[in-house]
């Protein structure tokens, strides 16, 4: 617990000149991820869920990494961000955008009012309850509103959507590039988060309540605000990962699906800036690799989690992060050695 | 009229057994402030346990008291090997470990047993009838078990110098072993004993469902809403959310089918918002 602490810190007291390559990273991240799709076309589907699934794991970030709670309902919000957009392609509208648009009001009402209710809580009925939320949901879409979403047969749509202007995001090939824009976009916001106020407030939530008090702010709205912002990313990674697929089912929100985003976040590094990315890409991997084997992966998933708990604290991001504080001090000591002489 | 008296003695049966599930949980808490997303394994290797003896054997009491055992064993591997390693940690922490314990679980029964569900017959099909409603008399027996289950530990808890020790032990940790009591071992036997409490509700459960790989992700959920409605770390009150989810359940059902599922949400979305600390919760203790 400690290193994550030291992490945070360390996240904080970023050098200046280090400040630059953190600016740079996001566009770094997201050429590497378009190189990859010329140089293994046939990955094109995995790049695209490792750029939707990172959203949805940087909202679990702001949850889990930087105010500690940890919420095992977060396939819930993916899904019923999934649903509206699903719901209005199907029925109503023919414009993905506008999906996207409604997915994001649903993620922002569904973390205004759950959030209310659900951060009064201490942590360990916040995760439990969330857990519940999941399960009701999942009953609601397979069971309750069987007439409206076909239940497990899922809803498709794909045909009933409409061009876009500039990018017609129907096809595979274009839907790509929008999300990777949508990718930078949101990684650019969340650089600017991390960095600003209230991204120090929402660690202030682990660290130390009672000071944000002291400095004036009422913990309650920054939970509700946190809550709510992590839910709007999963609802809107939700509306991405419907509009890809072209189709929904309940399968999205199951209770055991709860851990995935969990895992990734871990894998990255909790609380740290681009750990979420790392996370999800070495998930994301393990699972592409081990469904080779494979059809039902808990067991490796729950390996994975506890060697991750146990053995490999700080993640992906931490390691980088050690690995180059052990380069600079090296560099150092080569300099001052070299000056001795 | 006997819809009802039906509906009320099998709320009664749903809720002894959540009962005998939700114990390990809430000791888990209670004693040791660990959130213990993996009780539910000795549910479902104890529900294994009694497909495998009873298909074996045919005998179902036989079946229980090996569900019993492997409840138990699983509960000492899991306690001295898994929860040691996490009594100081974050909460969030014991979580995530004991989480990825449960699907590891999982994975381990898939592996052993298949997806396909399996059935357990009845130890017995004869059928009592009580006020013109006819009501099978395993559920009965099932209700008379939990009774003697809750009884038995709340003796242990209030009359013997262990339980003393025990309830001594959730007040001030120190103070306990500075008087010279090893309080790990106490901690150890106590959710041991919940354990198999645990494995026994899975043999008993066994007959009225079908034994599938993820029995225990349902009654995760359910378990969860009956301790957190009752009160993290209370007996008592696990007992008495325990018989009102089980009528929830089954009277809710009978008015309208899909409100089996949904009333207890709804039942624990309703009393969290009012008591946060359910019902029998204490303050201090929720944390």
């Amino acid at each position: 617990m400690s290193k994550v602490k030291n992490l945070q810190v360390r996240a904080n007291t970023i050098a200046p000149h280090r400040r630059g390559l953190s600016l740079v990273f996001p566009f770094l991240f997201v050429g590497l991820l378009i190189i990859a799709r010329f140089l293994v076309p046939n990955k094109m589907t995995f790049l695209v869920e490792v750029a939707t699934f990172s959203i949805y794991a940087m909202g679990n970030n702001i949850l889990m990494g930087y105010m500690g709670y940890i919420s095992f309902g977060q396939p819930f919000y993916l899904s019923s961000g999934a649903y509206t957009a699903a719901l209005y392609l199907a029925y109503v509208g023919r414009n993905p955008l506008i999906a996207i648009a409604l997915a994001i009001v649903t993620g922002l009402i569904i973390g205004g009012v759950f959030g209310t209710i659900f951060m009064r809580l201490k942590s360990s009925y916040f995760t439990l309850i969330n857990a519940a939320l999941c399960a009701m949901g999942l009953f609601m879409f397979q069971r309750l509103l069987i007439d409206v979403t076909r239940g497990d047969d899922g809803l498709w749509y794909r045909s009933r959507m409409l061009a876009t202007p500039l990018l017609d995001i129907r096809f595979p090939k274009n839907f790509f590039f929008f999300v990777m824009a949508v990718l930078l976009v949101v990684l650019l916001l969340y650089r600017q988060l991390h960095r600003s106020a209230l991204g120090n407030v929402f660690r202030t939530i682990q660290s130390n309540e009672e000071k944000i008090q002291f400095l004036g702010y009422n913990p309650f709205k920054i939970k509700v605000a946190g809550f709510t912002l992590a839910t709007v990313m999963a609802s809107f990674a939700g509306s991405l990962f419907a509009i890809n697929f072209g189709f929904v089912n309940p399968n999205m929100g199951e209770n055991s699906r709860a851990i995935e985003v969990v895992v990734a976040t871990l894998l990255g590094g909790v609380g740290s800036l681009y750990g979420p990315l790392f996370g999800t890409l070495g998930f994301l991997g393990i699972k592409d690799i081990v469904s080779n084997f494979v059809s039902r992966w808990e067991f490796v998933v729950g390996i994975v989690t506890m060697l991750i708990l146990f053995r490999f604290n700080e993640g992906i991001w931490g390691f980088f992060l050690n690995a180059g504080a052990w380069l600079k001090v090296r560099i150092d000591r080569g300099a001052s050695a070299k000056k001795a002489r | 009229m006997d819809k009802w008296i039906t509906a009320v003695l099998y709320g009664f049966s749903s809720g002894a057994i959540l009962f005998l599930v939700s114990l390990a949980l809430s000791i888990g808490y209670g004693l040791m402030r660990v959130v213990n997303m993996e009780a539910m394994l000795y549910y479902s290797f104890g529900a294994y346990a009694t497909y495998v003896v009873v298909s074996q054997t045919g005998s179902f009491i036989l079946g229980a008291i090996v569900a019993m055992a492997i409840g138990a064993l699983l509960g000492l591997l899991v306690e001295t090997q898994l929860l040691r390693r996490l009594y100081h940690r974050k909460m969030m922490f014991t979580m995530v470990a004991t989480y990825s314990t449960f699907l590891v679980g999982i994975g381990i029964i898939q592996m052993v047993w298949g997806l396909q569900p399996k059935p357990v017959s009845s130890p017995t099909t004869a059928i009592i009838t009580i006020l013109g409603a006819n009501i099978p008399l395993y559920r009965l027996l099932v209700i008379a078990t939990a009774i003697v289950a809750y009884i038995l530990i709340q003796t242990m808890l209030n009359k013997t110098i262990i339980g003393r020790a025990i309830q001594a032990g959730v007040e001030n940790r120190d103070n306990v072993q500075a008087l010279g009591i090893n309080i790990n071992k106490i901690f150890t036997g106590t959710f041991v004993v919940a354990s198999a409490f645990a494995g026994l509700g899975g043999a008993l459960n066994a007959p009225l469902i079908m034994v599938g790989p993820y029995m225990g992700f349902d009654m995760l959920l359910l378990a969860f809403i009956t301790v957190i409605v009752g009160g993290l770390g209370s007996i008592k009150g696990t007992a008495l959310s325990a018989i009102l989810i089980g009528q929830v359940i089954s009277v809710g059902g009978t008015i309208w089918g899909p409100l089996a599922y949904v009333a207890p949400f709804i039942a624990m979305f309703i009393v969290i918002l009012v008591k946060p600390t359910g019902l029998m919760g204490v303050k201090s203790a929720a944390y």
